[in-house]
């Protein structure tokens, strides 16, 4: 068997070294291609998961969301969740919220949309609401007939204002009406208009936390989601555990867990495209590896007769194109990587603009990038290998002169 | 040392059927240079591949040193091919992309000798055929002569049992052909290598010591040549 490998390993290498550099540039050009094939849209989508991830951190989820259990619509004693979740260590800011359903009025034009009650000074260390007004003010602690919208509500909005239906041009200052889903109406005035180029936000609106719980009648310390942002990223799971331990007993998710459910409904098709691409692209990648060693191998067919005849073993012949293939495959999947890195780097300086606004930048996943390699890699060998096993079990005869 | 018994090779079958070798039987014994000669067609390349284990018989025996080498399984074939026996082609059939010397010593790193020794193994051989100094050439910078001299040197370097040549001439001039003859001549008259080769050149007898003479398949005489 070593033998065989020193054999094969020889004419291997004296092919790369003395071959037609021309035909080697030309399938090293195809199996870049074929390997950022591989590799580029799923990179695409993965910037499009980071986006959409990152916005579900910054605004509804935190980095960790504690909900009610079972059926039960509000966490009964938020306080004390609050109490017990900023006592654990890592822990770096919490707060409670309420989420309620509410239709809202203005000049006539009417939209529904989702209320949410926050404590205001709160929400600086906990999410980018304060941070995205972009007319008027945030709420303050004494904001009890204030209310913040959502571009898209307002008519504002210049990304997604033709697709939704809103309050037409609604501006600070301006006076809306609110019928919240027990049937209790109250006027507010507009203190600030929000746009965060994100439907979940921008089609959203806020108000004080007491005056959710005023509308609603509730008793002190309900809510519906409590929000925590930690220390350290990438702990997410470690302080899920520690929360719990503290004997938090509702429903614990990282912005993971959430988003993960979030955009596997929002990118359903994606994913599909995604999937689908991959496996086309493995699929055409195979042929195209196969056919491309296969017309080389059909080329050497009398090489191959030549070396039977001399007594070369079958499978050192063998070995030699499964070399020669992974060196082609390893040279394309090297170029397709310079190719891609620059594609990366282009796209961190030129994001595609998505919504006009929303800045999509691929993300190099090095999973991604492993699997594709070990998986071009394994190709290269099973295409070097299947054509030139069918060609070295050809009588010698047949192989040199065709007969 | 080579004893052909009744040897037939047929292509096609019932009335299509081409009778390549109808029934051939012969001896050869160790350190002969004997020249196969015929018509094209005569079946004389057919009898060479048979010989060099490159082909099948379709009937017959055929022995090397008593050794039943027609019924051996390919591998043993293959290794037999490798230790046993040298080929020369009527085109060379060099391996493009490797030098001269690497083309010669491929066989002996088969054979399961280091580098450094099948080289010098090759240098060898390269020396006998006066090609030395062209080991690093590929074939495409060698003349027609200086190829076959590679190919013949890849034949000898693993000094087989014997060696067999399908017209090595056929694509040289007066002046290559006679260096590739001289060359066989010094290796069967200093190295007592036992040579078959087919030809249909009648001045190449003048270097065999027998020739065989074959017509529509069928041996039609076997002579010793006189020395001149």
């Amino acid at each position: 068997m070593i033998d065989d490998i020193r054999v094969g390993a020889l004419i291997a290498g004296s092919s790369i070294k003395r071959g037609n550099k021309k035909t080697l540039v030309f399938i090293v050009f195809v199996l870049s291609l074929i390997f950022m094939n591989l590799v580029f849209l799923p990179s695409m989508i993965g910037g499009m998961t980071v986006l959409f991830t990152g916005f579900m951190r910054d605004y509804p989820y935190g980095d960790i969301v504690i909900e009610p259990t079972g059926d039960n619509t509000y966490i009964n004693n938020a306080d004390n969740v609050l109490k017990k979740v900023r006592a654990v260590e890592g822990v770096r800011a919490a707060t409670k919220r309420l989420d309620v359903g509410a239709s809202i009025e203005h000049k006539q034009n009417v939209v529904g949309a989702t209320i949410t009650g926050v404590i205001p000074t709160e929400e600086y260390d906990i999410s980018q609401y304060p941070y995205i007004i972009k007319e008027g003010d945030f709420l303050g602690d004494l904001s009890r007939d204030e209310i913040i919208i959502g571009s898209i509500i307002s008519g504002t909005s210049t990304t997604f204002g033709e697709i939704y239906d809103d309050l037409g041009e609604t501006r600070t200052g301006s006076l809306v009406d609110v019928t919240y889903s027990n049937g209790v109406k109250r006027t507010y005035k507009v203190k600030g208009i929000m746009e965060g180029n994100f439907e979940l936000v921008d089609l959203n609106a806020m108000v004080h936390y007491k005056e959710i719980e005023d509308v609603y009648g509730l008793d002190s310390g309900k809510a519906t989601s409590v929000v925590v942002r930690i220390d350290e990223q990438g702990t997410e799971d470690e302080m899920k555990d520690k929360i719990r331990e503290a004997g938090v007993n509702e429903k614990i998710f990282t912005w993971a867990d959430k988003s993960e459910t979030l955009i596997r409904q929002a990118m359903q098709s994606l994913g599909a495209i995604d999937t689908m691409s991959k496996f086309v692209g493995l699929i055409v990648g195979a042929a195209l590896i196969l056919i491309i060693i296969y017309i080389n191998i059909l080329n050497r067919k009398k090489e191959i007769g030549i070396l039977k005849a001399v007594g070369i073993t079958p499978r050192s012949i063998v070995l030699s194109y499964a070399f020669l293939s992974m060196f082609y495959v390893s040279i394309g999947i090297f170029a397709g990587l310079i190719l891609y890195l620059s594609l990366m780097l282009y796209f961190q300086a030129n994001p595609v603009v998505f919504y006009e606004t929303m800045e999509i930048r691929p993300q190099i996943d090095v999973m991604l990038l492993i699997e594709s390699i070990a998986t071009m890699l394994t190709l290269s060998v099973i295409a070097g290998t299947l054509p030139a096993w069918s060609v070295s079990k050809e009588s010698i005869l047949k192989a040199i002169w065709g007969r | 040392m080579i004893t052909v018994k009744d040897l037939k090779r047929y292509y096609g079958s019932g009335d299509m059927t081409v009778k390549a070798l109808n029934g051939v039987s012969f001896e050869i014994n160790k350190g002969e240079f004997v020249a196969i000669m015929g018509a094209s067609g005569c079946g004389k390349t057919t009898l060479l591949r048979i010989l060099a284990l490159l082909d099948d018989a379709t009937d017959g025996e055929y022995t090397i040193r008593g050794l039943k080498v027609s019924s051996l399984p390919e591998a043993e074939r293959s290794y037999y091919r490798l230790t046993q026996v040298g080929y020369v082609f009527q085109d060379y059939a060099l391996i493009n992309e490797m030098t001269a010397a690497e083309n010669v010593y491929i066989l002996s790193m088969m054979e399961g000798k280091s580098k450094k020794e099948s080289y010098k193994v090759a240098l060898e051989a390269l020396d006998k055929v006066g090609l030395k100094d062209k080991h690093d050439r590929i074939p495409d910078e060698l003349s027609g002569g200086e190829k076959q001299r590679v190919a013949i040197a890849r034949a000898i370097a693993k000094k087989p049992d014997i060696m067999f040549a399908d017209e090595p001439c056929a694509n040289l001039d007066t002046r290559n052909s006679e260096q590739v003859l001289e060359v066989f001549k010094d290796l069967n008259d200093n190295y007592g290598q036992t040579i078959v080769m087919v030809t249909h050149e009648p001045w190449h007898v003048k270097y065999v010591d027998r020739v065989i003479t074959f017509q529509d398949g069928v041996l039609v005489s076997d002579e010793w040549v006189e020395e001149q």
